[in-house]
């Protein structure tokens, strides 16, 4: 029973990993941008998230689409604006823009919101479902099956949609897309404006999790990096078994070797596939 | 007629220039400042910690400049503290420090934040020989270099941990087993450390031993094992976000406990406000609280001016790392006026030499230079707001027994 419930756990945990990672996958993978912003957006579509239920009385569930149409709208812009003009340049030009910003952005965080961490607490609490002896923190239950939904909805989108096959088209070959008529710039905008979206919506999701502040950005931003290498870059369904691999190798790490080796145990496996199988589990498919 | 009424312009021009030059060498005087360099971690993962120093720094700073500075002799001097921001970066804060005493040229210089930083600084300020108050390192490794500089508000860790253990110790209620679960950081475990002996002593069963590392963001195997274990009483540590999740998990997995005690996130509003009900039974302890109350000397007098003075100013309570940074000012200020010197040697043999009474505490340093005169208070939350439970003194209720879910 034990392990059952440290599987349940990682899972858990794992669905809320995967949730921060695929909007950071979807930019690297189509863009070729290592958003050093994504911690950041995840933090500030918390406070969006906060701040409507503080102030709005809004559920941090329906919030989503305010954090995720904010961060869209800045996503988009800060793409269409500035990174569209460096995003053919070498990768650590866009590592270093995407870093300046990140400085930027999080320190008027800072400013505004102070350090301090805070929590969404809901005048109702979930609670926690009990069966057999199991324990199911309802919150963090929900809050993986909306981002799975989410995820599977941005699935969809790239499959079936012609905005979709677009992105998906210029994932594969920017050149030819543009040579068959995308708007390879407009789509560049839009991929990154989505990622931030994906973002927003996972910071609004963990509001009810995690402690909220803008310090936490650095380790959501580990974890996409880590997510994103270990289930193969640019795939969603890379994202999501990345996630779950790691939350469920991360906790029973810390059920073995201890709670400070959780962490270690993860980055050995991490460091072992990128040796052996340096394209991630899931390989390198694109978005087909 | 023209020749008097010209001398009398020529006499009023001089005499108001002699004036002005009176006034002016007066303004001289009063401009002579006194320079106190402060390493903190104003960004980065501690700037929750380097921000309340500051706060603390700045209370002091102003309100000795409005009481017209600090008496030295027959002079007076204005109070400059000037920040460095090391970015939570501890090799970065020895640089600040070194800076702060060669370029700045600063006369006394406040630690930078907790026992690891502090610790490594010293080494600095001991060698250019400038008196160093470090306002928030109670670990012993810090004291124990044999350095004749560096003096520190907090007293060791034991002190925390030996009250509390006498405490639950001397209870009606039926308490055996002790799980200890320890952020992997300098303070946090150096606590939990003490706190394994402290509960030996008292004859605890310790069940659990388990390290964290610095950015954990799930302890649910850990807290899991816990529901199996059931101990009567969890010993959490680390900062303020660990304990908030700690806190959170807790609920979430059914983790009940008879004795919940965290060190050291409690003592600050943000922990009670983040965790709403969650907060209630949960004790603490730390090496000053608002509601204990000493007649002081110095520049805030007695408790109550300092905390009505500090909610004049912030808005809210000082908490004890706010009040241990104001503290550290008024002990550098009490040793310079006894001394009626700035010179550094005079200094630090007052300082040495202190007995004096605070709006902190009464305040002796022992051979190390650590204080050894506090006897820090311990707090349980109740009613949505923390309550001193020890020392008898300033006690303000008992301390109460599970009902923590």
């Amino acid at each position: 029973m034990l392990y059952i419930q440290i599987l349940l756990n990682g899972l858990m945990l794992g669905g809320l990993y995967a949730c921060i990672a695929v909007g950071f996958s979807l930019v690297w993978g189509v863009l070729n941008v290592i958003n050093i912003m994504h911690g950041s957006f995840v933090v500030l579509g918390s406070y969006i998230a906060y701040f409507a239920y503080v102030h709005l009385g809004v559920h941090p569930f329906f919030s989503i689409v305010l954090s995720g149409g904010a961060l869209f709208v800045l996503g988009y812009a800060l793409q269409a604006g500035l990174i569209n003009r460096v995003v053919g340049a070498p990768v650590l030009t866009t590592l270093v823009l995407t870093f300046g910003l990140d400085l930027l952005l999080n320190n008027a965080m800072l400013l505004a919101f102070s350090a301090d961490y805070r929590t969404v607490r809901l005048e109702n609490p979930f609670g926690s479902l009990i069966v057999a002896d199991l324990v199911i923190p309802l919150n963090r239950l929900y809050g993986m099956l909306l981002a799975g939904a989410l995820t599977a909805l941005l699935y969809m989108v790239l499959m079936r949609s012609r905005m979709g096959r677009a992105i998906v088209a210029v994932r594969m070959d920017s050149e030819a897309a543009a040579l068959m008529g995308v708007n390879v710039k407009r789509i560049f905008a839009l991929t990154f404006g989505i990622g931030a979206l994906m973002a927003g919506a996972a910071g609004s999701l963990l509001s009810l999790i995690f402690p909220i502040s803008p310090i936490a950005s650095t380790d959501f931003l580990g974890i996409a990096f880590v997510v994103c290498v270990l289930g193969g870059l640019g795939s969603i369904a890379g994202a999501m078994v990345g996630g779950l691999a790691l939350g469920v190798i991360q906790s029973f790490g810390a059920l073995f070797i201890g709670p400070q080796h959780g962490l270690t145990i993860a980055f050995i496996l991490l460091i072992i596939l990128l040796i052996f199988k340096p394209t991630g589990i899931m390989g390198r498919r694109g978005y087909e | 007629m023209t020749t008097r009424l010209f001398d009398h312009v020529r006499i009023v021009t001089a005499g108001v220039m002699l004036v002005g030059t009176c006034l002016t060498s007066a303004g001289a005087v009063a401009q002579e400042t006194i320079r106190v360099g402060a390493p903190l971690p104003l960004t980065g993962p501690l700037s929750p910690e380097g921000i309340k120093q500051k706060r603390g720094y700045d209370l002091w700073a102003k309100t000795v400049n409005e009481a017209g500075g600090i008496t030295v002799g027959e002079g007076t001097y204005e109070v400059e503290i000037i920040y460095v921001d090391y970015e939570s970066n501890t090799p970065r804060a020895v640089q600040s420090a070194e800076r702060l005493i060669t370029e700045d040229e600063v006369n006394f210089l406040f630690s930078p934040f907790g026992s690891g930083a502090a610790k490594a600084a010293s080494s600095v300020s001991e060698r250019y020989r400038i008196p160093t108050i470090a306002a928030t390192a109670s670990s012993e490794q810090v004291y124990d270099q044999g350095y004749k500089f560096l003096f520190g508000t907090f007293t060791p860790n034991s002190t925390l941990t030996d009250p509390l253990a006498e405490i639950v110790a001397g209870s009606s209620e039926d308490i055996q087993t002790v799980a200890i679960y320890a952020r992997n950081d300098l303070f946090p475990l150096a606590i939990a450390e003490e706190m394994r002996i402290s509960a030996n002593e008292k004859g605890y069963e310790i069940v659990a031993f388990d390290e964290y590392s610095i950015g954990t963001v799930d302890h649910a195997s850990t807290l899991t094992l816990m529901r199996r274990s059931q101990p009567d009483w969890i010993f959490a540590t680390g900062y303020i976000n660990d304990l908030i999740l700690i806190r959170q998990q807790m609920t979430d997995l059914g983790v009940e406990p008879k004795v919940l005690t965290m060190i050291a996130g409690p003592a600050y509003k943000e922990f009670i406000e983040a965790t709403g009900s969650a907060a209630e039974n949960v004790s603490s302890a730390a090496w000053w609280h608002p509601a204990v109350s000493y007649e002081g000397e110095g520049i805030f007098g007695a408790t109550s001016d300092y905390v009505a003075a500090f909610e004049a100013e912030y808005g809210s309570l000082p908490d004890y790392a706010e009040a241990s940074a104001s503290a550290a000012g008024v002990i550098l200020q009490l040793a310079i006026e006894e001394s009626g010197s700035i010179d550094p040697e005079a200094v630090r043999d007052t300082l040495t030499q202190m007995d004096a009474t605070t709006f902190y505490g009464p305040i002796r340093f022992g051979e190390t230079g650590q204080i050894t005169s506090l006897e820090p208070p311990v707090f349980q939350i109740q009613g949505g707001a923390p309550v001193v439970i020890y020392p008898e003194a300033v006690k303000q209720a008992d301390m109460l027994y599970g009902d923590i879910q």
